[in-house]
């Protein structure tokens, strides 16, 4: 889900999804963009993070070639992952302040379910550090990453090239299963751990009368899957014949 | 002596009719036409004649009472899978995007001319306010006593119909219970609502928030296990004082409002503090009952010093604030003279 989310449920940093480069397809609603220093603003995010999620990547083909073997690669890109994802916590502050026509519950919702994956299940659970699932997860994620926040950036600027609004609605068919299975297997991955050191988790009896298991939370996470992954999934195939026709016919008119 | 008869004078007067035409909002497609529609008509009174046409068959028309007479349906292309379109599920409006109209209001007095045109959107399956109310209110008294009386599966097989050994927890269900009681009483007995009804779909969600916070709680308050309060009795005492302190003045705001709307109208007032002490609140916030409401949680998380309880509480703080906030903007909007000193629910501070 967080591999998917992110992708384009949202209209996301200023850019809109069907907005950039071929324009409004003629519906009554006005948009009001951000101002001149907003927009100066999120371009500078928006480079910022697609060169963060570009050094990931660069990282991951250089430990790789270093290393010879796809195994463990997690350790060598841990601290610009931690970095750059938590930094997207600012998108729900873009949404809250108005400068990004997103909701910020679905920014909000995007957002906390990485964050959630990087630190509350890979980072607390050095364990499942090592395990292949978290190589696949981050790789979907980048390369998603990098393809949105440069679409974003274009958009911004008024130049996006067809080729980055069709990577952003044609790759995800891919990566979002592909992050989504990652995702998963890390979590039942890092099960046993949990209940083994009883992480996160409080019992009765105590003071405040409460109780909390971490490891049925986490089954309650990867069953939440479910629901969630093929509407999200179908929107974006929806979005994306949308707007990938919307494009063709303005072509034809050019 | 006989009282004299009044004979109902049937006089023909030159009367100026009105048409009523009833677009789609969304589709303008021409779902009703109304001719001969008396200027005196009110909204609701359409949204009946709309109902009623919309149960004829194409091309008929339907006899009518004298004072207004349907004019000939014409069906649009939904009307016959469309389900029934009654009253509370209508929003007429002048504008399709416009606000919708009050049932109150007066064709004649509305900027149109012989010719109205109104815009219909339908609000969906509608439930009465009462009908949800009782239901959101029923559920959690009688999911806190399962707990309470330890009924089979909830706790272990050794726990069954046991009683817990605290007196707090004895007290604590007393509490819940009479607080669900009072809400299901002023629901039936006290409270003037100024909507008949609301869309059906919040039954499930209201009552999935107070079905499932009465589960939450009730079973750390009863859990065999539970851990009475740190500071004792004191703690208990005090905090039993605030919650009955802000259920009586819970209560109190209720019936003031109650008495500022004479039965069946929806007339609207500044409330003012009375001779009752708990509502001289109102002088310091536009929604004691939501003061007081918080109070009483605040008291009874205390009273069980229980996190679920102190969440439930929060999460009610903030619905509650909202509402206040909002039912406090529309005081100062319809009345020029309202209080200045009054916040919406917290004093001085909210």
């Amino acid at each position: 889900m967080a591999a998917v989310a992110a992708t384009a449920a949202t209209k996301g940093n200023g850019g809109g999804s069907g907005r950039a480069g071929a324009g409004e397809g003629g519906g009554t609603r006005k948009r009001k963009g951000p101002g001149p220093v907003a927009t100066a603003y999120l371009v500078i995010y928006n480079v910022v993070m697609t060169a963060g999620w570009l050094v990931i990547a660069v990282g991951l083909v250089r430990a790789y070639l270093a290393k010879g073997s796809y195994h463990s690669l997690y350790y060598s890109i841990e601290k610009p992952l931690k970095f750059f994802q938590t930094g997207a916590l600012l998108e729900i502050l873009h949404c809250a302040i108005g400068i990004v026509p997103s909701s910020v519950v679905l920014t909000s919702f995007q957002v906390m379910s990485r964050v959630f994956l990087i630190w509350a299940v890979t980072h607390s659970v050095k364990e499942v550090q090592s395990e292949d699932s978290v190589l696949l997860f981050v790789i979907a994620w980048t390369i998603t990453e990098i393809i949105r926040y440069s679409f974003y950036t274009f958009s911004l600027l008024n130049h996006l090239p067809y080729i980055i609004k069709w990577a952003r609605y044609t790759l995800f068919i891919v990566l979002y299963p592909m992050g989504v299975t990652g995702e998963l297997l890390t979590i039942y991955a890092a099960l046993p751990f949990v209940r083994q050191a009883g992480l996160y988790s409080i019992s009765l009896p105590n003071k405040y009368n409460f109780s909390f298991d971490y490891y049925t939370f986490l089954i309650l996470v990867m069953i939440s899957y479910i629901p969630l992954f093929p509407q999200l999934y179908f929107h974006m195939i929806h979005q994306r014949r949308k707007i990938l026709s919307r494009t063709e016919e303005h072509k034809k008119f050019d | 002596m006989p009282v004299p008869h009044k004979i109902a004078k049937k006089h023909k007067k030159a009367v100026l009719f009105f048409e009523v035409e009833i677009l789609d909002a969304k589709t303008r497609e021409k779902l009703c036409f109304l001719d001969k529609v008396e200027p005196q008509a009110t909204i609701a009174e359409i949204k009946n004649l709309f109902t009623k046409t919309r149960e004829c068959r194409p091309y008929t028309s339907i006899p009518t009472p004298t004072w207004a007479s349907l004019g000939t349906c014409r069906e649009g292309l939904s009307a016959h899978w469309n389900p029934q379109w009654y009253p509370a599920r209508q929003s007429l409006r002048l504008d399709p995007k416009g606000k919708s109209l009050k049932d109150e209001d007066v064709l004649q007095k509305l900027p149109v001319g012989t010719t109205a045109t109104l815009f219909f959107r339908d609000l969906g399956a509608q439930i009465s306010w009462v009908t949800v109310f009782l239901t959101e209110y029923a559920g959690p008294l009688f999911i806190y006593l399962l707990f309470y009386f330890r009924v089979p599966f909830i706790y272990g097989h050794k726990y069954d119909f046991t009683s817990s050994r605290h007196t707090v927890v004895h007290l604590a269900c007393i509490c819940h219970s009479s607080h669900y009681v009072k809400r299901l009483l002023e629901t039936l007995f006290v409270h003037r609502f100024s909507h008949g009804t609301m869309p059906l779909r919040n039954i499930f969600k209201n009552c999935t928030y107070y079905w499932g916070f009465a589960a939450w709680m009730a079973y750390y308050i009863n859990h065999p296990l539970y851990t009475p309060p740190t500071y004792g009795a004191q703690q208990v005492k005090l905090a039993l004082t605030i919650f009955v302190i802000c259920q009586l003045g819970n209560f109190s705001i209720h019936m003031a409002l109650r008495d500022l709307r004479p039965a069946g109208s929806k007339t609207r007032k500044i409330p003012y503090p009375t001779k009752n002490p708990f509502t001289w609140l109102f002088l310091l916030v536009s929604c004691p009952n939501y003061t007081y409401e918080v109070g009483s949680w605040i008291g009874f998380a205390i009273m069980t010093q229980c996190v679920p309880v102190a969440l439930f509480s929060l999460v009610g703080f903030t619905q509650m604030t909202i509402w206040a906030k909002g039912k406090h903007r529309s005081y100062l909007k319809e009345f020029r003279d309202y209080p200045p000193l009054r916040m919406p629910i917290i004093p001085f501070l909210l």
